[in-house]
């Protein structure tokens, strides 16, 4: 491949190597995904750093995430402005992680803060609900919800505050040997 | 803001380690293990030294921790990134060589992982049944690819040891053990080919059946003499080697069921219970965020919905059935002893069926030619075949009077399918056995002369030996016409008919349970023939490789994703426990035969020992008189004795080492409680304390 690209610097590839799983390739293949959302707004020069931002709407309607129930949620935690607008930096960011080779405890951070539907650091009651609806389709009945929670609750609340804390999800995902290969994109 | 803290604490006590994140991958559930391992033990203390949003630097080995796993925004990483590039380098010029090369050589790491993973068989085909039809059909793959292996490793085995050296002695090696037992002349005529004139489409029949020019070949146990080679430091004697491959293949498959049942089971130890965490699980791992697509992610949906409600219905239940008056009980066990003995008689029926056939066609085989013969000798596998396919039908529909919850059920439903398929391959060997054995009375007119049934079973051994080819070759051609003529007709009809009946039957779904049972029954038969037909392996090997494409192309082509789950992790177990008790089956019956039965005079390594096992003390004493010794040794009171405590002293080391282990978890999960309560407690007094 050599040095042959224009679009970052090399100190600019290391550094991105470095924070995210991706190798030099991969990089540049994201950075083109990228781009292909909004050729027009997306520069090919990113030596200057530019700031630049798009919308949910765009991140959103990529095919690895526009029939995904949680999109919303996974371009909110992921972003830096909290409203799902993403950089490139988020982009790498947020497909770093839902990448084969982050490791668990990483995962299961970011997971729990994309349940955590109002950004309290904990999963509440309500939070359950928003999840098990987006999961079904909302086809559950109402006393059908209400047991689920009641009965996620009972297991993984070991503090028993009526809400799973960081270390309550952690311990709970420790005992799910399939969590690492759901909680991924391929891209 | 506690809660920030928190964060911070229990964050930076996770550790972790670098490349070891590969999912689905059972290899590196080790390495997943030892890092939950690690952070359970560490506890999370609070650091009154936090800086600013970062955790420390360095963790508990004084390793700089990896920043792609820092949980943080992009731009904060960048910015430690500078900032480490920027601070004067500690470590020592040795130090930083070792860091490079310890970089390199994980690179290097990934790089062999990729190319494995590119390397194993069917690895890509198998992803890609995983990432459509969900884990438990993938399992099913799984363990079919675990089969192909073993056979293919045995028939090399059997292949090294037993049919390279017949070739290769045949002609040069001399007689084992001369007969001086007065045996009589008639045992020892054994004509599998006799002279006159052979029909060309015998050939065929032969190749279906066994018989004929492939009677007397490789493939059965009559074709192989009792030669020996002796040179100056080299002797090798076909007997000895045909038992003792015979017994370390046994032995081989063994360890392979038992050494991959350890790792599924450290899988189900590991997660500690299913049922014991079984919504929060759903709740939180059950969406796969690799799925694509509208009708994929629907599929998805629907699926997570059954399995909620088949747990609510099952909870619903459970209620209903502490709820019910005693009489009501009563009524319903009843019920359920009905249904019991009904099934019971069903399957006798079905054993009765498989007795008779198998008679009766033992008894024909000597009196029909052509077609005819043909379907007399394939008659008790198609008894059994459909034994096997009509009994789980009609257990089915019992099952539905029966009304366990819905998890019972299918337990119940595979244990009965698994003794059904057992039991009536024990009939069909016991039914054999009755025949050239006369019923185990030596002193019968016909076995008198000869020590079995010489009229019927000149080679008994072969005769064996092609049932069991038979029931192999049957099973592939059922399998195939199954998919061609009831399969992709289904296909057909569904796709382009649309009425209600073809809405209501639906296309396809693949059964993974009664899948797996028929490879375990296939598997049994290839062990118990093994002994005698050593290319039976082989055989089994091109079997399950042509099954494999077949229900590849059978899955992508007429069936539809599941709707109803099977969780992966403990099928897997199942599977293999399954497997092992085929695997005792088929070793009583190995045992039987080597010990207890008279070898045909007429044919094979053994045609001049009592019994197959006799030519090991013979041969023993041509060893050397140390090894003799030595061998004795091993066998007496004064070495098995301390072996035996020895091992009974380890198992129960192990064993203590379990409950201990359980024990410390259930302890640290108290621990874990107690803390957090603490916590609590102590941010309400510094709230109190505040005002």
């Amino acid at each position: 491949m050599g040095n042959k690209q224009s679009i970052f610097t090399a100190q600019q590839l290391d550094a991105y190597q470095d924070c995210t799983y991706f190798t030099r390739k991969e990089i540049l293949r994201l950075f083109y995904r990228y781009r292909d959302l909004a050729p027009q707004l997306v520069p090919l020069d990113y030596t200057k750093q530019p700031d630049v931002k798009l919308p949910y709407e765009l991140i959103g309607s990529m095919p690895e995430l526009k029939d995904n129930p949680f999109r919303q949620r996974i371009a909110e935690v992921f972003s830096e402005d909290g409203e799902g607008n993403m950089s490139l930096d988020d982009f790498l960011d947020m497909f770093s992680v839902l990448s084969e080779m982050a490791p668990r405890d990483l995962k299961a951070y970011y997971a729990f803060k994309i349940y955590d539907f109002n950004n309290d650091d904990f999963i509440c009651k309500s939070d359950l609900e928003k999840t098990l609806n987006k999961l079904t389709r909302s086809e559950l009945t109402e006393d059908e919800v209400k047991m689920v929670c009641e009965k996620v609750m009972d297991e993984a609340d070991l503090d028993n505050d009526g809400r799973l804390s960081l270390e309550d999800f952690q311990h709970m995902i420790v005992r799910a040997p399939d969590f690492l290969s759901t909680f991924h994109i391929r891209i | 803001m506690t809660s920030f803290l928190n964060r911070q604490d229990s964050y930076q006590e996770y550790d972790y380690f670098p490349g070891d994140a590969y999912p689905g991958d059972h290899h590196s559930l080790r390495l997943r293990r030892l890092s939950s391992g690690r952070s359970i033990h560490n506890i999370p203390h609070y650091n009154p030294s936090l800086s600013d949003g970062g955790d420390s630097e360095d963790d508990n080995q004084g390793q700089p921790r990896e920043l792609r796993s820092l949980p943080r925004h992009m731009a904060i990483k960048k910015a430690k990134l500078k900032s480490r590039g920027i601070q004067v380098p500690v470590l020592s010029k040795a130090e930083m060589w070792k860091q490079d090369k310890l970089k390199k050589l994980q690179k290097l790491q990934n790089k062999a992982r990729e190319i494995l993973f590119f390397l194993a068989l069917w690895g890509k085909t198998l992803q890609k049944i995983g990432g459509n039809f969900g884990g438990g059909v993938q399992s099913y793959f799984l363990f079919l690819r675990f089969l192909v292996i073993l056979n293919f490793v045995s028939f090399l085995l059997m292949a090294g040891f037993v049919i390279i050296p017949s070739l290769v002695f045949r002609q040069v090696g001399v007689s084992f053990m001369n007969s001086n037992s007065t045996g009589e002349e008639i045992c020892t005529v054994y004509e599998p080919n006799p002279p006159g004139l052979v029909v060309f489409y015998d050939y065929f029949l032969n190749l279906l059946s066994g018989t004929g020019f492939m009677e007397y070949s490789f493939m059965f146990y009559g074709y192989y003499n009792n030669t020996m080679v002796e040179d100056r430091n080299f002797s090798y004697k076909i007997p000895l080697a045909y038992l003792f491959t015979a017994i370390f293949y046994f032995a081989f498959c063994l360890i392979c069921i038992v050494t991959r049942m350890g790792s599924a089971a450290r899988v189900a130890v590991a997660t500690g219970g299913s049922t014991a965490v079984n919504y929060s699980m759903i709740v939180f791992t059950g969406w796969d965020y690799g799925c694509l697509g509208d009708t994929a992610t629907k599929l998805k949906q629907k699926n997570l919905l059954y399995r909620l409600q088949v747990d609510l219905e099952e909870e619903r239940l459970k209620k209903h059935a502490a709820s019910l008056t005693l009489l009501q009980k009563f009524g319903l066990h009843s019920l359920r002893l009905l249904m019991f003995l009904l099934v019971l008689g069903l399957n006798i029926a079905a054993f009765f069926g498989i007795f008779y056939a198998t008679r009766y066609s033992q008894a024909q085989q000597n009196q029909s030619a052509g077609i005819q013969a043909l379907f007399y000798e394939y008659l008790p596998s198609v008894v059994i075949s459909a034994g096997n396919f009509l009994v789980p039908l009609l257990c089915d529909q019992i099952a539905k009077v029966e009304r366990y919850s819905p998890s019972i059920t299918v337990i119940v439903a595979l244990l009965r399918a698994v003794v059904l398929r057992f039991v009536s391959l024990g009939v069909l060997l016991f039914t054999l056995w009755d025949q050239i054995t006369c019923k185990g009375k030596i002193n019968d007119l016909k076995c008198m002369l000869c020590g079995y049934n010489y009229e019927s079973y000149p080679c008994w051994e072969t005769r064996v030996g092609q049932e069991m080819y038979k029931l192999t070759l049957f099973d592939l051609l059922i399998n195939i016409a199954l998919l061609v003529l009831v399969e992709f007709p289904r296909r057909m009809v569904v796709d382009n008919w649309s009425s209600k009946i073809s809405q209501l039957v639906g296309r396809q779904e693949f059964v993974v349970s009664s899948s797996v049972l028929g490879l375990v029954y296939s598997q049994t038969v290839v062990w118990t023939g093994a002994l005698f037909c050593p290319l039976l392996p082989l055989i089994n090997t091109v079997k399950f490789v042509i099954l494999f494409y077949c229900k590849k192309i059978t899955l992508f082509s007429n069936c539809r994703p599941p709707q109803k789950t099977f969780r992966s992790t403990t099928s897997a177990f199942f599977f293999l426990v399954v497997l092992l008790l085929g695997w005792m089956l088929a070793s009583v019956v190995l045992i039987y035969s080597i010990a207890v039965i008279r070898p045909s005079l007429g044919c094979g390594p053994f045609r001049f020992s009592d019994n197959m096992w006799s030519v090991v003390p013979k041969s023993l004493y041509s060893l050397p008189l140390v090894t003799q010794e030595f061998l004795f040794f091993l066998g007496s009171q004064a070495f098995t004795i301390p072996l035996f405590s020895l091992s009974s002293l380890v198992m129960f080391y192990v064993i203590a080492l379990f409950s201990i282990y359980g024990k410390s978890v259930r302890l640290l999960r108290q621990q874990l409680k107690g803390e957090s309560r603490d916590k609590q407690f102590l941010v309400k007094q510094i709230g109190e304390l505040s005002q």
